[in-house]
């Protein structure tokens, strides 16, 4: 093949999809909504791993959660709802007799009004922990600091905010040392978490906590289902902590040996496993829509191949009677179909990255979509396209170098 | 000198729908380099399928075919494609140009497919341009020229490539007489700078311009003689 051969390809075929610009769009139709459900589809899988990675590291993946919920979704709702309450009492216990965890202590958690002066913040979660939470991850403060152990044990009116709600109750001020109202008690500003702006933004980044101590005065244990939280130290360790965590709460909850647990120990991992459902659903869906596009799309394309070479036969009979072999004509019509679906490609990735653009901008909640679509995701998506322009091109190309010269030159 | 075409019992048979047309019934034919020839003969003769075997456009059905010596009676399409590329020139009635190609850009093509570089293709083209009197018009497109100006840009397409033969198949078919005589002018000129010409025609004031007249019907020679009086250029009108 020599490069003039090449070359001249290449500009016959930008010059005829130009010539044809309107029908060429059409023609790539397919192509491009293939190329946009795969590019799609790898942007917000992209986006959600990167999050996921990112909330593994704020929560520590050497945590876990002895909850009444199954936070993974892998057990059905109705068992889950079901459960009797995780009592005080009983995280409590659990947390005293774990011997393997670096930390373990009881957490209660609820919904509570905040305001400061006039301005109101409704329905804005509220954890009560012990002070040894601000030794785990999700407890680290940016500004300020956490409650200490006598706060903690007195259960001093004090409280470490989340980073979107201390932003949104003091706009424009420091809000350390300042004063807050929750569920109509006062209670003094000491710190704010640091910011996770991640998959669980709309929860932690709001969170408000207070001494365990205070929650349990302020909002009684009553029906609430506390948590236990365990950091187990290590990953190493992480087995252990699980198996001494399940043993003793089965104790703790009075099960018989014959009876299911009636808890879930949750890990940052169990997030992964969430998505690793949508994950996979999204893959399930995205796939066959894009393989039923590309489908689509390579039909029409061969379509307008096959039309394009009766369209220039007399070209062709031109172009073999100056001396053109039959690969030359073969390589000017899979040229043609691969730019044309190269270019479909292109256009597909240029009005995504649009879209993600635009999406980011509009919805503060689709923070955790990468601002451009990954790279090896561009790369499939444009190989794919290159192939789908040979397989479309082939049979067309093949007719086109096979037609005798004379019968080109004849045909008007 | 060799010989340049030698054609040996050429016979040609197309099927159709179980018919057997015999389009050529066993040609016999030398010419010589620098020959400038005309081949007559009414529609269905069996002249184009002539000048198609003659052009390596098509293959005989039986008989010789020597090119310069070389047997292109049994060669596949691509050596075809070369033997085309290399020593032939055509001009066709219909002028056969790429509509969207400039001038240039259609002149260059023989020389795309023989892998010239693009420098060395332009600068050649230009100069067969410029020698058929068409310097003046490299960047216009087929539509914006008249049809003596394109059929100028066919021949100069055809020369380009020093091609060992220029087939002319009815050159002026498509032209009025004023364009059709400028470019049987041309044609006499190239000759007489040591081109072989063949002319396909039907019309006996251009077969006049040729030096030799071959009669063609039904598919075999009816007559072969040289042109007792040929046009001279100087009896022509100048070239405006």
């Amino acid at each position: 093949m020599t490069r003039t051969e090449l070359s001249e390809a290449f500009a016959i075929a930008i010059d005829t999809l130009q010539a044809n610009r309107l029908r060429s769009v059409l023609a790539t139709l397919g192509i491009t909504i293939g190329v946009s459900f795969v590019a799609l589809m790898g942007w917000f899988l992209a986006g959600l791993d990167s999050a996921l990675q990112h909330t593994i590291d704020m929560l520590g993946e050497d945590m876990l959660y002895v909850d009444k919920w199954d936070w993974s979704g892998r057990t059905s709702w109705g068992e889950v709802s079901n459960r009797k309450p995780i009592s005080y009492r009983q995280a409590q216990e659990l947390a005293t007799a774990m011997r393997t965890a670096q930390y373990a202590m009881p957490m209660g958690q609820t919904r509570a009004q905040l305001s400061v002066g006039s301005r109101k913040a409704e329905s804005i979660p509220v954890a009560g922990v012990p002070h040894d939470y601000g030794n785990t991850p999700a407890g680290a403060v940016t500004a300020g600091r956490f409650f200490t152990e006598m706060e903690g044990r007195s259960g001093a009116p004090v409280a470490v905010l989340g980073p979107v709600i201390a932003k949104q109750l003091f706009p424009n001020e420091n809000p350390l040392g300042k004063e807050i109202r929750i569920a109509g008690q006062r209670f003094t500003v000491i710190g704010v978490v640091r910011q996770r702006g991640t998959l669980l933004s709309d929860f932690a980044d709001r969170l408000v906590l207070i001494p365990l101590e205070r929650f349990l005065r302020l909002f009684g244990s009553g029906q609430r289902s506390f948590i236990t939280v365990l950091k187990a130290g290590s990953l190493e360790q992480l087995g252990d902590v699980r198996e001494e965590a399940r043993l003793l709460m089965r104790k703790i909850r009075r099960l018989r040996p014959e009876q299911p647990d009636d808890f879930t120990i949750n890990e940052t991992r169990s997030l992964e496993q969430s998505i690793a459902v949508l994950r996979q659903s999204v893959w399930g869906v995205g796939l066959s829509m894009s393989a039923l596009s590309f489908l689509v799309g390579i039909i029409g394309i061969v379509n307008i191949m096959f039309v394009s070479v009766v369209e220039r036969t007399q070209e062709i009979g031109i172009r073999k009677a100056v001396g053109a072999r039959r690969r030359a004509i073969a390589l000017q019509f899979l040229t043609e179909s691969v730019v044309l679906c190269t270019a479909g490609a292109v256009l597909a990735l240029l009005l995504c990255t649009g879209l993600v653009l635009l999406v980011r901008l509009l919805i503060p909640a689709a923070e955790f979509l990468t601002p451009y679509i990954p790279p090896q995701h561009v790369a499939v998506a444009l190989t794919v396209a290159f192939a789908a322009g040979i397989v479309a091109g082939w049979a067309p190309a093949l007719r086109a170098a096979r037609l005798h010269p004379v019968e080109a030159l004849r045909y008007e | 000198m060799p010989p340049l075409i030698v054609l040996e019992n050429i016979t040609k048979v197309y099927r159709t729908e179980g018919e057997e047309v015999h389009a050529l019934q066993g040609i016999s034919l030398v010419v010589q380099p620098n020959e400038y020839v005309a081949i007559m003969g009414p529609s269905g003769s069996g002249k184009s399928t002539l000048m198609h075997i003659l052009g390596c456009l098509d293959t005989p059905t039986s008989g010789r075919y020597l090119l310069n010596g070389r047997d292109v009676s049994q060669l596949d399409d691509d050596e075809l494609a070369d033997i085309r590329n290399r020593q032939i020139g055509f001009v066709f009635q219909t002028f056969n140009l790429l509509p969207r190609a400039t001038a240039l850009k259609n002149v260059e093509l023989p020389l795309i497919y023989a892998g010239v570089p693009a420098a060395e293709r332009r600068e050649r083209a230009r100069r067969a341009l410029e020698a058929v009197g068409l310097g003046d018009r490299l960047h216009h497109r087929p539509n914006e020229l008249s049809g003596g100006q394109r059929q100028r840009v066919a021949i100069a397409r055809a020369l380009v490539v020093n091609p060992a033969l220029i087939l002319a198949d009815e050159p002026t078919g498509n032209l009025d007489s004023v364009s059709g005589s400028e470019i049987m002018r041309l044609f006499t000129q190239l000759w007489q700078l040591g081109n072989t010409i063949i002319i396909v025609t039907h019309e006996d004031y251009i077969a006049r311009y040729a030096r030799r007249i071959i009669r063609i019907r039904d598919g075999k020679i009816e007559s072969d003689e040289p042109n007792p009086e040929p046009v001279h250029l100087e009896q022509l009108p100048s070239m405006p």
